[in-house]
C-alpha cells in the first residue's frame, strides 16, 4: 500500500464529485491540501493529453516533487479519475482505476444519482477504500 | 537565479536606472517608461554618435540591420558573482533620473549620482537625466556639463525625441568601450573566473589545465561582447573557437555557456524568425546546454554553489523559447522538470524566481491551474518572509490566482460574461437544463478554495490591507460557512470586525458578506390602491383592462402570454412601496445587520434602510420600503447592505444560483434550508414601470370601520368618506358593485360623487348607501351554533359581503407629454370598499296561513256602505287616532268572508321587535261613482310587538282588495285559448294560466308590507313574500273577485211614502227610534226591503227568495208554527237586474215574538253565462246556480 494516496473523481466542469484520501501515510491537513492543490493543476494537462489518445488510462501524466498524478479518462471525456501517489505500481493503479470506474457506473445507473452531484454514498467509499488498500 | 530570462538575455546590454534624490515613484515610472520605448537601439542609429578610433574588432557588425539592446534595471542590482562566466551579467552602464523640482540643487545631484555609480564597478558609461529643471538650473547645469544631462522641459515628444538622441548617444560610448575590451582582452587573456572554479591553490597539473581553459574562457568572454555589442557573426566566430578549446580541456560549465551564447547568436542572426530547422537546431543545442550544465555539477562544491541555477536557467529558457500551445507537451515537460529541480535550490529567492517564471510560463501557455498551482507556491514562499512588502507580494500574487480557483472577488470577476449570462438567463428561464446550472458551480474545489482564501486573509492582513482582508473573509464566510466550525466562524466575524475598524466609514467592498438575502414576495398593490389601465377610447375606460371576451382562457392569447411572462407592476411617483426579502444568518454568531436597504441601480427610488439583528442559525422575513422618485423603469437586482462596517451589494440573483446549486447537490448547504426556512418557489423580478402621480382616494366608513351588525332584512344608512390622498385631482369617477348580495346595496349615491368632481387633493366627499341585510343563512347559524355560543359573530369574515368598487382617473392629458402613444394616458385606479356586514338573524317567520271569519250583519235603517269603504267607524273606540289602525266593521253589512292572513313569526333573538303591517292601496278612478271616496292610503294597522323568544301571530285583513266588478277580464286570459269548451269551466282554477295567477298574487302580495323596528335606529321589512304566496294561492279567488250579486237588508224609512210602488206591504209601518240603532219592535208591521245589486257587466235574471229564521234556525215565515207574519212577496220572486246596478224589493214583516231572528236572501241565477259559472265554481253547465247573500240579524224588542 502506498504511503501517500489521494484519490479524485472530476466529474464535469471540473466539479470534483469524490474525494478520499487513501494513502497510508498519517493524515495532516496541509498535506491533504497539497494533494488537492496538485490535482487541481494536473486537470489541465489532462485536458490537452486526454485527446491525444484512445487509451483510458492515460498512466502518470504530472508530478510535482515525489508526487505523481496518474489519471484514467472515462470514455465521455468528462468524468476523470485522479490519483497523486508515490509508488510506482502502474499494473496496481490501473487496475485500481478500472475496478473504481466500474463502481462509478454503478452508481450512474442509481436512478436516485443525479450524474455530475456529489457521491455521497458510503457503500462506494467503502468499497474505493477496499479497492485502494487491495491494488495501491 | 535571474527573472524573466530567455534565450536572446545574452545579447542584452543592462542598464542600471538609478534615481538621485528624490523622485516621486510616479515620475520614475513615467521617465522608465520613456526609457523603455528605447530597449533596442539600430546601429544605424548611432553611426553618427560613432568614431572609429582603432580598427573595430567586430568585423561582420551588421550597421545597417543590427541594434543594441538595453535591459533596464531600475534600481541597480548588486553585482553578480557569475559576471565573468556571462558579460550580459555585468551591469554596463548607469543612468541616474533627477527630477529637478525636487533636487534644486544640482551639484548635490552630481555628487549622489557619483557615489551612487561608485558601486558599479563594471559600469562602462553612465549618464544622470535631469528632468524639468529650472531656468536658474538650466543656467547652472549647462556650466556645469560631465555626465548631467538636463532636459529642458517642453511636451512629451519633444523630451521622448531628446531621450532618444541621448540613448543613441550611450549606445554608441558602449559600442567604442566594447570595440576598446575587445581589443584589450584579446592579447592579455583576461583572467575569467567563476564561484565553480576551485578556490584552493592548484597543483601544477591543474594550472596547466587552467592555463588551457583560460583561453577559452576568453574566447567565450569576447563572444559575449561581440553579441552584446550586436554582431552575431563575429560572436559565433569566438564561440565556436571557445567551444572547441573548452571541450579540449573538459571545462563543461564553459563549453555550455558557449553554446548558450552560439544559440544565442544563431538566433540573432536570423532576426527572430523561426522555421522549424532553426527550432530544431535550437532544441537540440539546448538539449546539449543542459546537459553539460548537469555534467558541470561537482558534488565538492555543492553545499557552496552548484551549476544547477544555470541548468534551470536554460530550462526555462528552452521552455519559454518553445512557449507555444501545439508543443504543450514538451514545454510541460521542461517546467516539470524545472520544477523538481527546485527542491534541489539552496536559495530560497532562487526557489521563488523559479517558481515565479513556471507559473508565468504556464500561463503563457494557457494552463491556467497549473500556473495558479505554482503562483500559490510563490505565495507560500513570499509569507515564509515574515515581512510586509513579502506579504503584499503574497497577497498579489494570490489574488492572481483567483481566477482559475474561482473564488475571484467580484470586482475583478466583472469581465467573465459567461457566467454573468448564464445567471441571467437562469433568473429568467427559471427552469434550467441540469448541465447548466452544474456550469454555474464550475471546478468547485472547495477544500483549495478555502485554503486560497484563508491565504489571501492571512497576507492581507499582515499586509495591512484591511479591505482585502475583508473581502477575503466575507467570501470565505459566505461560501463556506458550512464547511467552517463555529469557533472558525466567530474567527472570520472578528476578522471582518477588526478589518472594518481599519477601514474608513462607508467602504464599499465588491464582495458580500452575510447575510443572504433572497426576495421572499413583491407584494402587488393593495386593493384599495390597485391600478387600473385606462382605455381613453371607451367611457367605461377601466373595461378595457379586463380579458374582453367571454372566455376565461382564450387560446390566441396564449403566444402573447408567453412572450411576457413576468408580471408587471407599476408603481407611483411618491407613493411608498414594499418588497418582502427574507435574510439568512447561518451561522453560529448573533449578526446585527446595520442598515439594509434595495439597491436601484436606475437612481429614480428613494429607498428606506432598516437594521435587523439576527440570532445565530435563524432567517427572518424583512419588509424593505422606498419611494419611487421619477418616471421610468426600475430594476432591483438586490440589495444595498451594511453589515460587519463595510457596505456590500447583495445580489438576488447570486443567491438563486446558490439555492438551484442546493438542489441539485453541487453546493453544501442550502442557507435558508438550514436556517428551518421553507423552501420558496422561484419569485420572479416583475418588470417594475414607475407612472406619474395619480390620485389616491382613500375610504372611510363614517362611524367605524367595523362590521355592521345588522338584523336580517334591516336597512341601513351608512356614510362612505372618501377622500383624495394623492398629489393629483380626481377628474373621473364610477361606482360599481361587486361580489355577492349586491341586491342588498338600495341605493349608491353615486350623483353625489360626481357632483364633488375634480375632486382636489385633500377634498373629501361622503357617499351615503342605503344598505338591507340579506337573508340569513341558516347552515352558517348552524355551523356557528355548534362552534360555540358566541357564533353570531363569525359570519362577517365569509365572503358574502357586497364590495363597492370606484374607479377613479385623474386628469387624462398628460404634463408635457406630447407624444401621445397609448401608453401615455396615466393610467387610472380602483379602490375597493368592502361593505362589512354581519347579518343576524332577525324574526324568523313561521307559518302563514288564510283565516276567513264571518260576523253577520244587522239589519239597519241604513243601507250598509259597499265594502271598500271604511271611513266611518261605527264600533266604539277610545282615540279617532288609533281607530284609523283598525279593522273596522260595519254591524249593518257585517262582515261575511272576510280573510285574514295570519302570519306567526318567532323572535329568536335578544331583542325586541315591533312589527307593524300596512297596506297599501292604489287609487282606481274608475270605482269613484261606486266608492266615491276611495283613497289611495295607506293602511297601517297598530304595532305588534314580540318579546325575545316569543312567538306571536299578525293579522291582516284582506278586505281591501276585492274588485268592485266580476268581469271576464280575470278570466279572459282562460277562455280565450278553450274557447270550444267554454260552456263548461269544471276546472277552472286549475285550468288558470299560473302566470296569470301569479301577477294578481303578486300585485297583492307587494302592496302587504311588513316593517320591524328594533330599538331605536334599527328597522327593517320582513321578506316573507314567499309565504304569503303559499298561503294565498288556493283562494285567491274568494279575496280578489266579489261576489257576482250583493244583498242587503234594511228598514224601508219610506214605507209610508205612495210612490213606493214596488212595496207591497201595508203602509202603517213605523219607523221607530229605535230601528235606527238596528232593533225593531214586535206586534208591529216592520216594512224592509232587500237591495240586491248585480257586480257584473251583464243583465241577471233571477228568482229571488228571502227566508227569515228565528234563533234556532227555523224558518219563522213558513209553516204551522209561524212567528212572524208577513207581506209581500217573500220567494220566487222574478226579477231582472241591469249591469252593476241594484234592485229594491220591498216586504213588510210582522214579528209576532220578540228576540232575534236571521234574514237571508238568497238567488237562483237564470241562463248563467260563463263568468258566474267561474266564479260559483260548477261542475257541470246545467247546474243551477245559487247565490246567497250573508245573514242579516234582525233584533226584536218588545214584549210577547
Amino acid at each position: 500500500m502506498a504511503t501517500t494516496a489521494c484519490f479524485v473523481i472530476v466529474s464535469r466542469n471540473d466539479i470534483p464529485i469524490y474525494e478520499a484520501e487513501v494513502g497510508s501515510a498519517a493524515k495532516r491537513e496541509d498535506a491533504a491540501q497539497l494533494h488537492q492543490f496538485i490535482l487541481h493543476a494536473a486537470l489541465d494537462i489532462v485536458q490537452d493529453l486526454a485527446w491525444t489518445t484512445s487509451a483510458m488510462y492515460l498512466k502518470a501524466i504530472d508530478r510535482f516533487n515525489d508526487l505523481v498524478v496518474s489519471v484514467y479518462v472515462t470514455a465521455d471525456i468528462h468524468t476523470r479519475l485522479m490519483l497523486l501517489h508515490d509508488s510506482r505500481n502502474d499494473d496496481g493503479i490501473k487496475s485500481f482505476f478500472q475496478e473504481v470506474h466500474e463502481l462509478y457506473i454503478k452508481t450512474l445507473l442509481n436512478p436516485l444519482y443525479l450524474p455530475g452531484s456529489r457521491i455521497t454514498s458510503s457503500h462506494f467509499d467503502t468499497k474505493v477504500r477496499a479497492l485502494a488498500r487491495k491494488y495501491l | 537565479m535571474e527573472p524573466d530570462v530567455s534565450i536572446e538575455t545574452s545579447s542584452m546590454i543592462r542598464v542600471a536606472v538609478l534615481p538621485i534624490g528624490h523622485v516621486p515613484p510616479v515620475l520614475l515610472r513615467d521617465y522608465h517608461s520613456m526609457l523603455l520605448r528605447h530597449q533596442t537601439i539600430p546601429l544605424s542609429a548611432i553611426s553618427s554618435f560613432y568614431t572609429e578610433h582603432q580598427k573595430s574588432p567586430f568585423s561582420n557588425q551588421p550597421w545597417d540591420s543590427g541594434s543594441l539592446r538595453f535591459k533596464f534595471i531600475v534600481g541597480g542590482a548588486p553585482p553578480s558573482p557569475w559576471e565573468d562566466f556571462q558579460s550580459n551579467r555585468k551591469t554596463l552602464a548607469v543612468i541616474g533620473i533627477c527630477h529637478c523640482p525636487s533636487s534644486p540643487d544640482l551639484d548635490s545631484v552630481i555628487d549622489q549620482f557619483d557615489s551612487a555609480r561608485r558601486a558599479y564597478a563594471s559600469a562602462l558609461v553612465d549618464r544622470c537625466f535631469a528632468f524639468c529643471p529650472g531656468d536658474s538650473q538650466l543656467e547652472d547645469g549647462s556650466k556645469k556639463g560631465g555626465n548631467l544631462m538636463l532636459f529642458p522641459p517642453a511636451d512629451r515628444a519633444t523630451q521622448e525625441f531628446h531621450l532618444q538622441t541621448m540613448m543613441q548617444d550611450i549606445a554608441a560610448s558602449l559600442l567604442m568601450e566594447f570595440e576598446k575590451w575587445v581589443l584589450k582582452a584579446e592579447p592579455a587573456g583576461t583572467i575569467v573566473k567563476t564561484p565553480l572554479d576551485s578556490q584552493a591553490t592548484l597543483n601544477s597539473e591543474e594550472v596547466i589545465k587552467a592555463k588551457k581553459r583560460r583561453l577559452g574562457r576568453a574566447q567565450k568572454t569576447m563572444g559575449d561582447y561581440c553579441l552584446l555589442a550586436g554582431s552575431p557573426v563575429d560572436a559565433n566566430a569566438h564561440y565556436t573557437t571557445a567551444l572547441e578549446l573548452a571541450r579540449l580541456t573538459g571545462d563543461f560549465f564553459w563549453y555550455a555557456g558557449a553554446l548558450e551564447g552560439n544559440v544565442c547568436a544563431l538566433l540573432i542572426d536570423r532576426m527572430g524568425e523561426k522555421d522549424s530547422a532553426v527550432e530544431d537546431e535550437v532544441r537540440f543545442r539546448y538539449s546539449s546546454v543542459i546537459s553539460h550544465y548537469r555534467k558541470s555539477f561537482i558534488q565538492e562544491h555543492a553545499q557552496r554553489v552548484s551549476p544547477l541555477t544555470f541548468e534551470l536557467e536554460a530550462t526555462l529558457k528552452m521552455a519559454r523559447f518553445l512557449c507555444r500551445r501545439e508543443l504543450a507537451k514538451e514545454v510541460v515537460g521542461y517546467l516539470t522538470s524545472a520544477a523538481d529541480g527546485a527542491k534541489s535550490l539552496i536559495d530560497a529567492s532562487d526557489r521563488l524566481v523559479l517558481y515565479v517564471e513556471i507559473a508565468r510560463l504556464y500561463g503563457t501557455l494557457g494552463y491556467q491551474r497549473k500556473a495558479a498551482f505554482f503562483s500559490r507556491q510563490v505565495a507560500q514562499l513570499y509569507l515564509q518572509q515574515d515581512n510586509r512588502l513579502a506579504a503584499i507580494s503574497a497577497m498579489q500574487v494570490l489574488a492572481m490566482t483567483t481566477r482559475a480557483y474561482r473564488v475571484q472577488s467580484r470586482a475583478s470577476a466583472e469581465d467573465s460574461p459567461s457566467k454573468k449570462e448564464i445567471g441571467s438567463s437562469l433568473a429568467e428561464g427559471g427552469k434550467m437544463l441540469h448541465q447548466s446550472v452544474v456550469s454555474l458551480f464550475e471546478s468547485q474545489w472547495s477544500t483549495l478554495q478555502m485554503v486560497v482564501l484563508r491565504e489571501i486573509l492571512l497576507s492581507a492582513v499582515r499586509a495591512g490591507d484591511p479591505l482585502a482582508a475583508w473581502g477575503a473573509a466575507a467570501r470565505l464566510l459566505r461560501s463556506y460557512y458550512p464547511l467552517i466550525t463555529p469557533a472558525g466562524q466567530n474567527g472570520l466575524a472578528s476578522a471582518l470586525s477588526n478589518s472594518a475598524d481599519r477601514l474608513p466609514s462607508g467602504t464599499r467592498c465588491a464582495d458580500p458578506a452575510l447575510p443572504f438575502i433572497r426576495l421572499y414576495s413583491f407584494p402587488m398593490h393593495p386593493s384599495q390602491m390597485d391600478i387600473v389601465k385606462r382605455n381613453p377610447a371607451r367611457e367605461d375606460w377601466w373595461a378595457g383592462a379586463a380579458n374582453t371576451g367571454p372566455f376565461i382562457y382564450t387560446p390566441f392569447s396564449k403566444g402573447d402570454a408567453n412572450t411576457n411572462t413576468k408580471q408587471e407592476l407599476i408603481w407611483i411617483v411618491g407613493e411608498p412601496v414594499q418588497i418582502l426579502v427574507e435574510l439568512a444568518n447561518p451561522c453560529g454568531f448573533d449578526l446585527r445587520v446595520d442598515s439594509i436597504y434595495l439597491a436601484v441601480p436606475s437612481g429614480n427610488f428613494d429607498a428606506f434602510p432598516v437594521t435587523v439583528n439576527l440570532p445565530p442559525n435563524s432567517s427572518k422575513v424583512v419588509t424593505l420600503s422606498g419611494i419611487p422618485t421619477s418616471v421610468g423603469m426600475v430594476t432591483i437586482p438586490g440589495c444595498t447592505v451594511h453589515c460587519f462596517g463595510v457596505i456590500t451589494e447583495h445580489l438576488f440573483k447570486d443567491v438563486d444560483n446558490l439555492l438551484l446549486g442546493a438542489t441539485q447537490g453541487l453546493v453544501l448547504s442550502d442557507p435558508f434550508r438550514c436556517c428551518g426556512s421553507a423552501r420558496l418557489k422561484n419569485i420572479s423580478v416583475p418588470n417594475i414601470s414607475v407612472v406619474p402621480p395619480l390620485p389616491l382616494l382613500v375610504s372611510r366608513v363614517v362611524g367605524g370601520d367595523g362590521a355592521i351588525i345588522l338584523h336580517e332584512g334591516e336597512i341601513h344608512d351608512l356614510w362612505i368618506s372618501l377622500a383624495n390622498a394623492g398629489t393629483v385631482p380626481v377628474e373621473q369617477a364610477h361606482v360599481s358593485l361587486s361580489g355577492k348580495n349586491q341586491d342588498s346595496v338600495i341605493s349608491i349615491a353615486s350623483e353625489t360623487l360626481n357632483s364633488a368632481l375634480p375632486l382636489r387633493p385633500g377634498a373629501e366627499v361622503t357617499l351615503p348607501v342605503t344598505l338591507r341585510a340579506w337573508r340569513h343563512v341558516l347552515a352558517d347559524a348552524d355551523t356557528a351554533g355548534r362552534s360555540g355560543s358566541g357564533g353570531t359573530v363569525r359570519h362577517s369574515k365569509d365572503g358574502s359581503n357586497p364590495t363597492l368598487l370606484i374607479h377613479y382617473a385623474g386628469p387624462l392629458t398628460n404634463i408635457g407629454d406630447p407624444a401621445t402613444n397609448k401608453s401615455a394616458v396615466p393610467p387610472g385606479r380602483r379602490l375597493v370598499v368592502p361593505l362589512q356586514i354581519c347579518v343576524l338573524q332577525g324574526l324568523s317567520f313561521v307559518k302563514a296561513r288564510l283565516l276567513s271569519m264571518e260576523i253577520p250583519a244587522q239589519v239597519g235603517e241604513n243601507l250598509p256602505k259597499p265594502v271598500h269603504i271604511e271611513d266611518s267607524p261605527t264600533e266604539a273606540l277610545s282615540s279617532p287616532t288609533k281607530m284609523d289602525r283598525l279593522v273596522k266593521i260595519d254591524p249593518f253589512r257585517g262582515s261575511w268572508g272576510l280573510r285574514f292572513l295570519e302570519l306567526e313569526l318567532s323572535n329568536p333573538t335578544d331583542v325586541v321587535f315591533e312589527i307593524t303591517v300596512s297596506v297599501q292601496l292604489e287609487n282606481f278612478s274608475h270605482d269613484h261613482r261606486l266608492s266615491g271616496d276611495r283613497d289611495a292610503a295607506e293602511y297601517g294597522y297598530p304595532k305588534t310587538r314580540i318579546d325575545r323568544d316569543c312567538s306571536a301571530r299578525v293579522l291582516i285583513p284582506l278586505e281591501h282588495f276585492k274588485l268592485p266588478v266580476l268581469d271576464d277580464s280575470f278570466f279572459v286570459k282562460d277562455n280565450l285559448p278553450d274557447g270550444a269548451n267554454s260552456g263548461r269551466n269544471s276546472s277552472f282554477s286549475e285550468r288558470n294560466t299560473k302566470a296569470e295567477l301569479n301577477a294578481s298574487i303578486k300585485n297583492l302580495i307587494s302592496k302587504i308590507k311588513v316593517r320591524w323596528q328594533s330599538g331605536r335606529n334599527s328597522s327593517g321589512e320582513l321578506n316573507i313574500k314567499d309565504a304569503i304566496q303559499a298561503a294565498l294561492q288556493t283562494s285567491v279567488m274568494d279575496v280578489l273577485l266579489p261576489d257576482p250579486l250583493t244583498f242587503c237588508f234594511r228598514l224601508s224609512r219610506y214605507a209610508l211614502e205612495p210612490e213606493n210602488s214596488s212595496s207591497h206591504n201595508s203602509p202603517n209601518v213605523q219607523v221607530h227610534s229605535a230601528a235606527a240603532k238596528g232593533s225593531v219592535l214586535a206586534h208591529e208591521m216592520t216594512p224592509m226591503e232587500v237591495v240586491v245589486r248585480n257586480n257584473t257587466k251583464e243583465k241577471i235574471k233571477m228568482s229571488l227568495s228571502i227566508t227569515c229564521r228565528d234563533v234556532a234556525g227555523e224558518n219563522c215565515v213558513e209553516g204551522t208554527k209561524a212567528t212572524v207574519l208577513c207581506s209581500g212577496v217573500l220567494s220566487g220572486i222574478n226579477v231582472e237586474v241591469p249591469s252593476l246596478q241594484e234592485i229594491k224589493h220591498s216586504f213588510s214583516l210582522y214579528f209576532l215574538v220578540p228576540g232575534e231572528y236571521t234574514l237571508v236572501a238568497a238567488s237562483v241565477i237564470d241562463d248563467a253565462n260563463d263568468i258566474l259559472r267561474a266564479r260559483a265554481r260548477t261542475k257541470s253547465s246545467d247546474e243551477p246556480i245559487f247565490c246567497r247573500g250573508p245573514p242579516y240579524h234582525v233584533r226584536v224588542v218588545g214584549t210577547a
